[in-house]
């Protein structure tokens, strides 16, 4: 959702009134599920995901005079999430952005394309599976097929959120998809066929 | 961008090809290498793939917050803002509706670039080829319904009406069945008629619902408009040329 300013100021002005504040903060909090969802996707456990989210909020409404009015709200609250998520776990010593590309390489070139997506649909792409192929994926690839085709943001949103150029961008895209499928695939070789329950 | 040479060039440029976001001179030069190339083709294949699965699949990957989180994150906003909560508040927010919904519009799913449309737009067409192709895998194709009937059995069902038109021998149009499409929360209605033999769709939705779901490009043609707060699809297996006529019809008789 776009966010669109309720009074007339000019664009790039802080919320001033008591309104806009408060337009800003609904705005804000209409894309808590969003949220929370790709905090899960980022931490895996509920608790750190919540934790995460809060923190988010906490940071997105003390800095709300920063929001460029006009511009994509859920991208902004995305890079404060990622952000927050990565200076997190560079206390915690991990590392915070993992690809093993050769191993992905080898994930995605190791099967033969055997079905057409049709076939996958009809056999019933449970999501079970597919949540399964999501979370074997590497981390960093992970993170760019989610933004992209789960919540729908352009190249340069996510580069803004990833903080990776938009070729990186893209190449994470690609071969994460391309990654998923092959494990898609892997899946549902070793499954019986199935119909579409739906 | 220009010339693909080779294989790595391609690389490069798959994630917008198969997005549909390259430029035309691109992707037209990205067509003749990857018709050219096995391998390459095989790469556009699976991350198409992989894309259509994760689109038809986006509501169910979502989640919801819990509400008790909800309500944590609204009131930081009453601790940093430093406001005191006042009584009640009326929301000013409006929700942004897709403008190219109000227009109709044919997409060419079968792999023809379609440029600067709305994703919703094309998501939503995108979900109702889907359930086009699922719905006629599986369902009985020799069945035959009265569009009479079936409204009305409609009706009482799910509580709102909805005009099916008429099976028209002389459009060799007959109506097999009329069901809920759970592509869009089960708030559209789904006619499935066959036309001169083949499978052929129409979509009724409630408001702009579902426009927020799903895939894309399964070699089927979707024709969207919207009337009277409901948005209208016809999903066909043929050219939008051939299929005009039998748009034309629905449309006057759909509403």
């Amino acid at each position: 959702m776009v966010f669109r300013r309720p009074s007339g100021r000019p664009p790039g002005a802080a919320p001033t009134g008591d309104a806009d504040a408060e337009a800003f903060a609904q705005a804000a909090l209409s894309h808590v599920d969003s949220l929370y969802g790709t905090a899960l996707r980022l931490t895996r456990r509920p608790a750190d995901a919540e934790d995460l989210v809060q923190d988010t909020y906490l940071k997105a409404f003390r800095a709300s005079h920063q929001f460029e009015r006009g511009t994509n709200l859920k991208a902004w609250l995305f890079t404060i999430l990622h952000n927050t998520y990565r200076n997190a776990r560079r206390h915690d010593g991990r590392n915070p952005v993992d690809v093993d590309s050769e191993a992905v390489d080898r994930a995605a070139g190791d099967e033969r394309v055997s079905l057409s997506p049709e076939q996958i649909l009809m056999r019933g792409t449970l999501d079970a599976d597919l949540q399964a192929a999501l979370d074997a994926l590497p981390e960093a690839f992970r993170q760019a097929v989610w933004l992209r085709d789960v919540e729908e943001l352009s190249y340069a949103e996510m580069a803004k959120v990833l903080d990776v150029p938009i070729g990186t961008v893209m190449s994470r895209i690609s071969r994460g998809r391309r990654a998923l499928f092959a494990g898609l695939q892997a899946r549902r070789g070793t499954a019986e066929p199935r119909m579409a329950s739906r | 961008m220009g010339d693909i040479r080779n294989c790595r060039d391609v690389d490069e440029h798959l994630t917008p090809y198969v997005d549909g976001e390259e430029t035309q001179e691109t992707r037209r030069s990205l067509d003749a290498h990857i018709s050219a190339c096995p391998p390459c083709r095989e790469h556009v294949e699976s991350e198409r793939s992989a894309r259509q699965i994760l689109h038809s699949h986006r509501g169910d990957l979502k989640v919801h917050a819990p509400e008790a989180l909800r309500d944590r994150c609204a009131r930081l906003r009453q601790v940093e803002g430093g406001q005191a909560p006042a009584g009640p508040r009326t929301s000013v927010i409006r929700r942004w509706v897709p403008l190219s919904l109000a227009a109709t519009l044919v997409l060419a799913v079968t792999g023809a670039i379609v440029f600067g449309l709305n994703n919703r737009v094309e998501a939503l067409a995108a979900s109702l080829a889907i359930d086009h192709v699922k719905c006629f895998k599986v369902g009985a194709r020799d069945k035959h319904v009265d569009p009479e009937r079936a409204a009305n059995r409609w009706q009482q069902n799910q509580g709102w009406p909805i005009a099916i038109p008429q099976t028209e021998p002389a459009e060799e149009l007959r109506l097999l069945d009329v069901r809920r499409c759970f592509s869009s929360d089960g708030r559209a209605a789904h006619m499935m008629y066959t036309w001169r033999g083949a499978p052929l769709s129409v979509y009724v939705l409630q408001g702009d619902a579902g426009a927020d779901r799903v895939v894309d490009r399964m070699g089927r043609e979707a024709v969207i408009w919207c009337a009277n707060r409901r948005t209208y699809a016809v999903v066909a297996d043929g050219h939008p040329h051939d299929m005009a006529h039998i748009v034309d019809y629905m449309k006057a008789r759909v509403r």
